[in-house]
């Protein structure tokens, strides 16, 4: 005991005097730490969603690279070979390194956590289990960390097998990409790495509802580490030349890969396939929705400590359907900030106009950029004709139809009927102006942003303008910006500013206004895009072209919604 | 005299290969007892079973009383060991490792004063990577002697040094043997070997072809003595032929040696002979036979291959 103690000392003065074991252990952290911050910069609380990824990416590099590195390099210089010779067991030596690793590993989690916290992370909602989870999570990587030591002879053999099980657990197996990112067969391959149920465990000790949801992850984790441990013990070597000799030699690998089929295998069973951290941005994921049912869902176990007000708004965004009892911990009291005019209106409002007869549609295919940064000008059927370059022609009103209204109250219905094809819009579950379905529920954040946004938007400047076109126009901003900028909410808020604006409104009115700015996207003032900050979001890019387009197919699908042409989903 | 250790009919095999095929010795109390042999002769084999770090497939082997076959724990409390050459890692200094090294101990030294014993107080605070090789195998020795062993066992202790560390070090083995520890070593240094240890065995295939003291081995080997000339013009063949017990005749232009044991009868004959040829002569040895001919002629091989 004295000894271990002593080694461990020892390890962990040696690893503070070596300066590319401190880059490796606490730059590298505090690198994805910022990568992170700056990639989902727009985040309303920064990185309190992906502090599961950050840790698991700290473990993994120290697991892949930092422990077998140190272990085969002191194996490699003959270090074992010397100590050997006193009566210290192998465990002890081995032991020692680990638990200094283990230690290093805190070190670096929480020099991450303080760094989150002063850009402004809140502190962990459980931080004795986010503990737990940090410790099963170590031990599943730092075991697999021993049997890359064991197998490789040398240090750059360290790096090629650590790179193996690196790169393709950080992209592929949920680590540094959201599972609900990834196509539906790289989510069914993560289920056999233990990196996703690292996330998981983490991830939900730090903003979610505790350990509790993440049994299976933590029960994985500790069955890949055993089993990495049993096969690490058993392929140990005192120095390289030693062949596996005896006692199952190279057949321990497979035991410990075994495991790691088990634990997919498991998951496969069990349904665990989806993750059960709450989607990035649902509507980037089409398999996202489908969450099993077997899987807790994180608003599936009430928790008391979540004030019930604060999710009084979401009904208003995201109606949820009457037959989900089961996932409703939402407030028994109406939404206040649902008008008269309920979002399920939408679907029930009679059509204005009949919708046209199939033969009228056939406009000229449009370029319609489904996924692309640049998408296409609003679906106008005669617009675009002239010049697809442009991405939206300054005054299209002038291009085609002799009739064209010179003034937004001289809009007809033909007009509609004529310019617009709603049949050809992007889909509302796309990534392009997403707009959530009834059954799409916001997670516990994002039904605070929509809390804080609902609030705020009956009384934003730019939304009560005098000119009802600027303030229709100010108003579809909102959720143009929200959507470039893939903010988790982006799906929500249309349905919002889409109540906001029908509340604002007469019925009669908004159908030409929305025409009106379909047809002239280009048109009106900007500024609004630059004054968001009291809605909680970020001012939209200076380059206004892409809001401008956005909103104009924002107010092609609000058109289709009031006017039953093309009834929300 | 107890034994400090008893080796008694030692055996391993690797496979086909049998490393160790009875090897028996006993080494003394207080004694410096060298093993030789030559490459793949069986010495690290039976060496690591002593020390315990492997175990035999037969034999009976006792360290300091302890049966090093059940107990290997144990035996490595009480000896000391250098390697060829001890690595540590990089940043570690010699103080740490002597503390490190003090823990895997119950009975340990204090650094200081090990630090002090082999003059590497001023070198205690910096990093191992920094000692030159002299200082590095004092590190070595200072390791090895971090648990008061009883039974030291140095491997090569002096390959790869400068001659001056060479002579501090065997100034320091004999120095160890006055303090009353015993000592086991292997060498390739033959004039190391006679110079330093009590008593040799030498090993070859496996087995012990021999034990004795250094002047024991080399009086045994036959009472051999080399005599080599040089003399000024070619030598003819004839000269050398029928001196009294000369064998290995090997003549190369104005050089020749053989060896014999009657030396003063074969160097008389010899040199009345060069004088009827009126050849002068211009070297002359006669040597007695060194343990590198009696290990060559006992193993056949060259300790250096």
């Amino acid at each position: 005991m004295r000894a271990l103690l002593q080694q461990l000392r020892t390890s962990l003065r040696l690893h503070f005097r070596n300066p590319m074991a401190l880059i490796y252990g606490y730059a590298f952290p505090t690198i994805f730490l910022i990568a992170f911050w700056v990639l989902y910069r727009y985040d309303r609380v920064p990185l309190v969603r992906h502090m599961g990824e950050l840790l698991t990416v700290t473990v993994l590099g120290g697991a892949c690279f930092g422990l077998p590195t140190t272990l085969v390099s002191e194996r490699e210089r003959g270090v074992w070979r010397r100590i050997r010779l006193a009566p210290v067991s192998m465990l002890s030596v081995v032991g020692s390194t680990v638990a200094a690793r283990y230690v290093l590993l805190i070190l670096a989690a929480l020099l991450q956590i303080v760094l989150a916290m002063l850009i402004g992370m809140p502190f962990p909602r459980h931080p004795i289990q986010l503990g737990i989870a940090f410790t099963a999570v170590a031990f599943a990587f730092l075991g697999l960390g021993m049997v890359i030591a064991t197998l490789a002879d040398n240090v750059p053999a360290v790096q090629a097998l650590g790179q193996c099980i690196f790169l393709p657990m950080l992209i592929i197996g949920g680590v540094a990409v959201p599972l609900a990112s990834l196509p539906d067969w790289a989510q069914h391959l993560s289920a056999f790495f233990p990196g996703r149920y690292a996330v998981e465990a983490l991830q939900t000790a730090v903003n979610g509802n505790g350990l509790a949801a993440s049994r299976f992850s933590l029960l994985a984790l500790v069955t890949i580490g055993a089993a990495s441990a049993i096969a690490g013990t058993r392929l140990f070597r005192w120095d390289a030349q030693q062949r596996f000799v005896g006692r199952g030699g190279k057949g321990w690998i497979a035991a410990a890969l075994v495991a790691w089929v088990a634990v997919g295998v498991a998951a496969e069973a069990k349904g665990r396939i989806a993750s059960i951290l709450p989607a990035e941005s649902p509507a980037t994921s089409a398999s996202t929705p489908s969450t099993p049912s077997t899987s807790p869902a994180p608003t599936a176990s009430v928790e008391p400590s979540a004030p019930p007000s604060s999710r009084s708004a979401v009904p208003a965004a995201a109606p949820p359907t009457p037959q989900q009892p089961s996932t409703s911990t939402r407030a028994p009291s109406p939404p206040p900030e649902a008008g008269p005019t309920a979002p399920n209106d939408h679907a029930s409002a009679p059509p204005a106009t009949p919708h046209p007869p199939a033969g009228e549609r056939s406009s000229p295919p449009l370029p319609l950029g489904m996924t692309g940064a640049m998408p296409g000008p609003p679906p106008v059927a005669n617009a675009p004709a002239t010049s697809p370059e442009t991405p939206a022609p300054p005054k299209p009103a002038e291009t085609a139809s002799g009739h064209e209204p010179t003034s937004w109250q001289a809009v007809t219905m033909q007009n509609i009927d004529d310019k617009l094809v709603f049949d050809r819009l992007p889909p509302d579950n796309g990534v392009f102006t997403p707009i959530a379905t009834s059954d799409q529920q916001p997670d516990q954040d994002v039904s605070a942003d929509l809390d804080a946004l609902a609030a705020a938007l009956p009384d934003w400047t730019p939304g009560k303008v005098a000119d009802p076109v600027q303030r229709v126009r100010n108003l579809l901003y909102v959720p143009s910006v929200v959507d470039i900028f893939q903010l988790p909410s982006e799906p929500y808020v249309p349905l919002l500013v889409f109540d906001q604006i029908e509340q604002q409104i007469p019925k009669e009115d908004l159908i030409k206004i929305l025409y009106w700015i379909a047809v002239h996207p280009d048109q009106g003032d900007g500024s609004a895009v630059q004054a968001l900050g009291p809605l909680g979001i970020p001012n939209g890019p200076s380059d206004l072209s892409e809001v401008r387009n956005r909103a104009g197919y924002y107010a092609v699908k609000l058109l289709g919604r009031i006017t039953g042409k093309r009834p929300g989903k | 005299m107890p034994a400090k250790v008893i080796v008694r009919d030692l055996q391993k095999r690797y496979g086909r290969v049998e490393a160790a095929r009875g090897v028996s010795f006993e080494i003394h109390d207080g004694e410096i007892f060298g093993l030789l042999g030559p490459n793949g002769a069986g010495k690290t084999t039976t060496i690591e079973c002593v020390i315990g770090l492997r175990d035999p497939d037969a034999g009976q082997i006792d360290v300091c009383g302890i049966d090093a076959r059940q107990q290997p724990r144990e035996v490595k409390q009480r000896i000391g060991a250098s390697l060829q050459s001890t690595a540590l890692q990089d940043k570690i200094t010699p103080r740490e490792a002597l503390e490190l090294f003090g823990s895997f101990y119950r009975k340990h030294l204090d650094p200081v004063a090990l630090l002090e014993r082999f003059s590497l107080a001023e070198k205690a605070d910096v990093a191992f990577d920094t000692l030159s090789g002299g200082q590095r195998q004092r590190l070595a020795l200072a390791l090895a002697f971090v648990n008061d062993p009883e039974l030291i066992f140095l491997d090569e202790p002096t390959a790869g040094l400068d001659p001056q560390s060479r002579r501090e070090l065997h100034a320091e083995i004999a120095r160890m043997k006055q303090d009353g520890h015993t000592v086991l070593l292997t060498t390739h240094d033959m004039d190391e070997a006679q110079a330093l240890c009590d008593r040799i065995a030498i090993l070859d295939h496996g087995r012990i072809i021999a034990t004795g003291t250094p002047t024991e081995l080399t009086t045994r080997s036959a009472g051999q003595h080399l005599v080599s000339i040089v003399v000024t013009r070619a030598i003819d063949a004839a000269w050398l032929a029928d001196l009294p017990s000369a064998q290995d005749v090997t003549v190369d232009g104005e050089r020749a040696r053989f060896h014999t044991t009657q030396p003063s009868r074969a160097v008389s004959l010899l040199l009345s002979r060069l004088q009827a040829a009126n050849a002068e002569l211009v070297d002359l040895h006669v040597q007695k036979a060194t343990l590198e001919d009696v290990f060559i002629e006992l193993t056949g091989a060259a300790l250096r291959d």
